[in-house]
């Protein structure tokens, strides 16, 4: 365990000459800040008072001094989450978060600021401007590195089986950057076309938004992005890596899993060969989606992302032994073979002309082969998404009718609910609750079917409550084609001689490697998880490239970590952020109507228009607050990003600690009767000197509702402070004298404007304060005695305050003003507190940590070892401040010392 | 008024807006906020980020009324 003299908490200015101090001595100090910069409140300021010195000038030294110091050691972006006596010592244990950026790298050239996605709040310009995800928290900050605020992981990309960073497309697609969204969306799944069409979206399932209006249209934005790139690039923009390497990996099937994994290895410079036994690459991208899904151009431009790496494909070439593809000189092989055998129902007929497999009669149509149905009644028997499929393509082959017979009801059918609409828009009838029990025929071919009606049992093994006939129910249809979808299975027979397989026919496989019994065979995609999403095979193509390329270089599978993620945000934390929620309704998904739809295979959904796609991206949430879309990677010239970064805990040992966590504002919404939050011109001092600093937020002082420079500046001292009816009797020692500091700065900087100051009673009590209120004065700064009872805001954006004249016989009087500055009270900290397990850090009345001996020895808590400096015992200004920080080095320097000499 | 979190993610989509009515000439916040059809305060914060991240710049010239006018800044996108 490491070993300190003493430990500071909080690197304000008190912290700050507390380490200082007790460094110069030869202490080793631990300083811990919580920020990501050392200097607290006080380099926020403009000037101090009463001298009117530059804070930033007196402050950045100090904080330089702080971080350059041999004997001092600073934490920053961390805390001490525990301090527990040991041996007479204290144990503080520290956890040191995660930035996501290397601090030994970063120069803080604020590129990644530039590029960053996402705007919020900036706090350290009190909300009056954005700051960016990714930021350098103030120009002066000490250290200078950027750090990236996350959140979590936003629950769109939880969801995405493979991982691509919705929010982060979403989040350039909001930003215009749809080349950048693109190449994004690449970095985890090479079939963007494909996905932004038949992608069944799990990521919407999880969208914040839904909670409110409804999920962002999150596929239907990638639709867009696909196409906006692709019709500006018909060819990928890139070809094979420069780096090759000699190993060869045979991938077998050429579906999204298998073109998933050959892109992730040849980008590693594999040389892959993707086996096809049918014509055409896709798998079932090509032959089972129809084209009015997914059209084949679509596929094909994606497949080009995949052939432009050196991928090299055979089709019409059948695989059925993977040894095979050893002798040849494979070093390692994907098996992704899908599920290509339909389940047949075991009923009389099923052998009979007329009858087909789902998948057969999909694989037909998309190959070209020209059924003629019209005026003819087709029968699909099933209730999924290729029953749904199957049945809307025998429409638009001309069918007269079409039905389809799913023995459960709607409720239990796996096909999506919106799949169903659009097939009953279409004119797709539905039985449910019926099942076929024989198919009869005539001379070979099918003429009738005998089916029987259902009723709902008790629940099955999958959940759903089980279909059971009803006696006697039987009746017979006239049919012409009876389509069977009712499931599929992957055709690995050949392969069973070589690897395990499970009872369904699937491959055994490990589960996180997807490494199979077989050491240089992975498998995945349907061929492992049973008819699955798109995406959850394309997932699987990604994981295995992973973990292929880590057994391609003989290293350890099992204990790699494969795409670290934070956890996933929660929903009641995102809504948490905001008071309230703008009403954003979601856009329809427009479709071409259905009489029309029917008659071809036509795209059968209308793509988003670009001022759609930013209406809709701009109803996100940023959940995870950092988008994770990379622009930051992307632009950093010192590569010093790191989305692996971990949060650090640490134990140290340490003889003493020094309390310095500083005060917190009045936030002045307590006071509802100012409008803080309501009327954009009442504004907190916090902010008003954040206004007149050099580093301000706006180009001079304005006004946040319109940008006016204001001209007539009100100041209401004692908000929250003083006040009980807000729970804070007390004096807050600063506001009098910074409220006179501000109004003679804005004297400087606004000669023209008036400035109020309305007070019960002005307390310039400390070494040259009686002056700098006369000089005020003198300037023309006017003072009205008399609390305000409230304030209205007026249309042009100026405010009604309404007071109480004292000085002029009491009487109740309005005054207008364009600009309101509330003079907010000091609060103090007290969840410091806490740290201590085992000893009680006690407070004082107004919480406050208590000075147990304030008149003799400032410094000492109830904690012996334990000091205190700065605000954190009392409202105090910065001279004070540095007095007692100076009193805690000295106190501590002696508790050291004499307890040395003791031993 | 809007929650500021809501107003202030707005602002990327609101960049190639704001920049295209910028096109036309240095203009006031009350005078973008109009041809946005949008109240002058979300739009405040939308230009003062797009101020603080170099995109546009004040002019000097500064309204009877009391307003600054501001122009893209050449360089950064």
């Amino acid at each position: 365990m490491k070993k300190y003299d003493v430990l500071v908490i909080g690197a304000g200015i008190a912290g700050m000459e507390t380490s200082l101090n007790l460094g110069d001595m030869g202490y080793k100090v631990l300083l811990v800040e919580k920020t990501p910069s050392v200097g607290g409140k006080m380099i926020l300021l403009s000037k101090v008072f009463p001298t009117l010195d530059c804070a930033s000038c007196i402050s950045t030294p100090k904080m330089a001094a702080t971080a350059h110091h041999p004997n001092i050691t600073l934490l920053t972006s961390s805390e001490v989450e525990e301090v527990a006596r040991k041996n007479g010592n204290f144990r503080a244990r520290i956890k040191r978060r995660a930035v996501f950026v290397d601090p030994a790298k970063c120069t803080g050239c604020q590129e990644c600021e530039f590029a960053c996605t996402v705007a919020v709040p900036d706090e350290y310009n009190f909300g009056l401007v954005a700051r960016r995800a990714a930021h350098i928290p103030f120009p002066q900050a000490v250290p200078k590195k950027a750090v990236i605020e996350r959140a979590g992981t936003s629950p769109c990309s939880f969801a995405c089986p493979t991982y691509i960073k919705a929010h982060g497309y979403i989040a350039l697609a909001r930003a215009g950057r749809f080349e950048q969204a693109f190449h994004l969306i690449m970095e985890d799944a090479p079939l963007v076309g494909t996905l932004g069409r038949a992608c069944y979206a799990p990521c919407e399932d999880e969208c914040t938004r839904g909670s409110l209006e409804g999920p962002l249209p999150i596929r239907r934005i990638k639709r867009f992005i696909a196409d906006y790139y692709y019709s500006r690039h018909p060819e990928p923009e890139y070809g094979p890596p420069e780096e090759k390497k000699d190993q060869k990996v045979a991938v077998v099937g050429s579906g999204p899993a298998g073109l998933s994994a050959a892109y992730f290895l040849a980008q590693k410079g594999y040389r892959v060969v993707i086996f096809e036994a049918q014509k055409e690459p896709g798998g079932m991208l090509r032959y089972a989606l129809p084209s009015f899904r997914l059209p084949k151009d679509v596929v094909e431009r994606d497949i080009k992302n995949i052939t432009a790496l050196g991928v090299e494909i055979k089709a019409s070439t059948r695989v059925e032994s993977l040894r095979e593809l050893r002798e040849k000189g494979f070093d390692a092989v994907f098996l992704a073979i899908g599920t290509w055998e339909g389940r047949k129902m075991g009923i009389p007929g099923e052998e009979l002309e007329g009858v087909e497999d789902s998948i057969e009669f999909l694989k037909e149509v998309n190959s070209g082969r020209e059924y003629e149905l019209s005026g003819k009644r087709v029968l699909v028997v099933g209730g999924g998404n290729v029953a749904i499929d199957s049945a809307r393509v025998a429409l638009r082959l001309g069918a007269k009718e079409v039905i389809v017979q799913y023995r459960r009801s709607r409720k239990e059918m796996p096909a999506f609910d919106w799949e169903v609409t659009d097939a009953e828009e279409e004119g797709v009838k539905f039985q449910y609750l019926k099942a076929p029990v024989r198919f009869i025929g005539e001379s070979g071919r099918v003429k009738q079917v005998e089916s029987i009606k259902m009723r709902l049992g008790e629940p099955d093994e999958s959940g759903r409550r089980k279909p059971i006939p009803i006696e006697g129910s039987q009746e017979r249809m006239d049919v012409d084609l009876v389509i069977l979808a009712i499931g599929l299975k992957p055709a690995t027979s050949p392969f069973a001689s070589e690897l395990e397989l499970n009872k369904n026919g699937t491959v055994k496989v490990n589960s996180k490697t997807l490494q199979t019994s077989l050491p240089y065979v992975f498998a995945g995609g349907d061929v492992v998880t049973g008819p699955s999403m798109i995406v959850e095979a394309m997932g699987q193509g990604k994981r295995a490239a992973f973990f292929i390329d880590l057994f391609l270089q003989g290293k350890d599978l099992e204990s790699a970590e494969y795409e670290y993620k934070l956890p996933k945000v929660s929903r009641e934390e995102v809504l948490s952020r905001q008071l309230t929620h703008s009403k954003l309704p979601p856009l329809e998904r427009k479709m071409v109507p259905p009489s029309e739809r029917v008659k071809d295979f036509r795209e059968e959904e209308l793509p988003m228009s670009e001022e759609e796609v930013l209406y809709a991206s701009s109803r996100c949430l940023d959940c995870g607050i950092c988008s994770e879309c990379h622009e930051c990677v992307r632009v950093c010239p010192a590569d010093a990003i790191d989305f692996n970064q971990k949060p650090v805990k640490m134990d140290v040992e340490v003889d003493a600690v020094v309390l310095s966590q500083g005060f917190k504002l009045f936030p002045a919404e307590k006071k509802p009767q100012y409008g803080f939050g309501r009327f954009p011109n009442v504004i907190n001092a916090m902010q008003m000197d954040r206004l007149l600093a050099p580093t301000r937020p706006y180009n001079t002082v304005l006004r946040p509702s319109d940008g006016k420079v204001p001209d007539n500046i009100a100041y209401v001292l004692c908000t929250g402070s003083r006040d009980r009816t807000v729970g804070n009797p007390i004096c807050s020692q600063i506001c009098c004298m910074y409220s006179l500091k501000q109004a003679q700065l804005l004297m400087g900087a606004l000669p023209l404007a008036d400035i109020t100051i309305y007070y019960m009673d002005l307390r310039a009590f400390g070494k040259g304060y009686e002056e700098f209120l006369q000089q005020a004065k003198d300037m023309g700064v006017q003072f009205v005695k008399g609390r305000i009872a409230k304030i209205e805001q007026k249309e042009n954006g100026n405010l009604l305050l309404h007071y109480e004249d004292i000085e002029n016989g009491g009487i109740k009087k309005v005054a207008e003003h364009d600009l309101v500055v509330l003079s907010v009270g000091i609060l103090p900290n007290p969840e410091i507190a806490k740290i201590f397990k085992e000893e009680k850090l006690e407070l004082d009345q107004f919480f406050y940590i208590k000075q147990v001996d304030e008149d003799l020895s400032p410094a000492r808590t109830s904690i012996e070892g334990v000091f205190v400096a700065g605000t954190a015992a009392g409202p105090k200004d910065i001279p004070d401040s540095i007095l007692t920080a100076g009193a805690a080095s000295a106190e501590v320097a002696a508790y050291i010392e004499s307890r040395r000499r003791a031993k | 008024m809007k929650d500021k979190r809501e107003v202030i993610r707005e602002e990327m989509a609101m960049r190639g807006k704001i920049t295209e009515i910028l096109r036309d000439g240095p203009k006031t916040v009350p005078e973008v906020a109009q041809a946005l059809g949008r109240p002058t305060e979300e739009v405040m914060f939308w230009m003062m980020a797009m101020r603080k991240y170099a995109l546009i710049e004040e002019t000097e010239e500064i309204t009877e009324d009391g307003y600054y006018k501001y122009r893209l800044k050449e360089g950064r996108k």
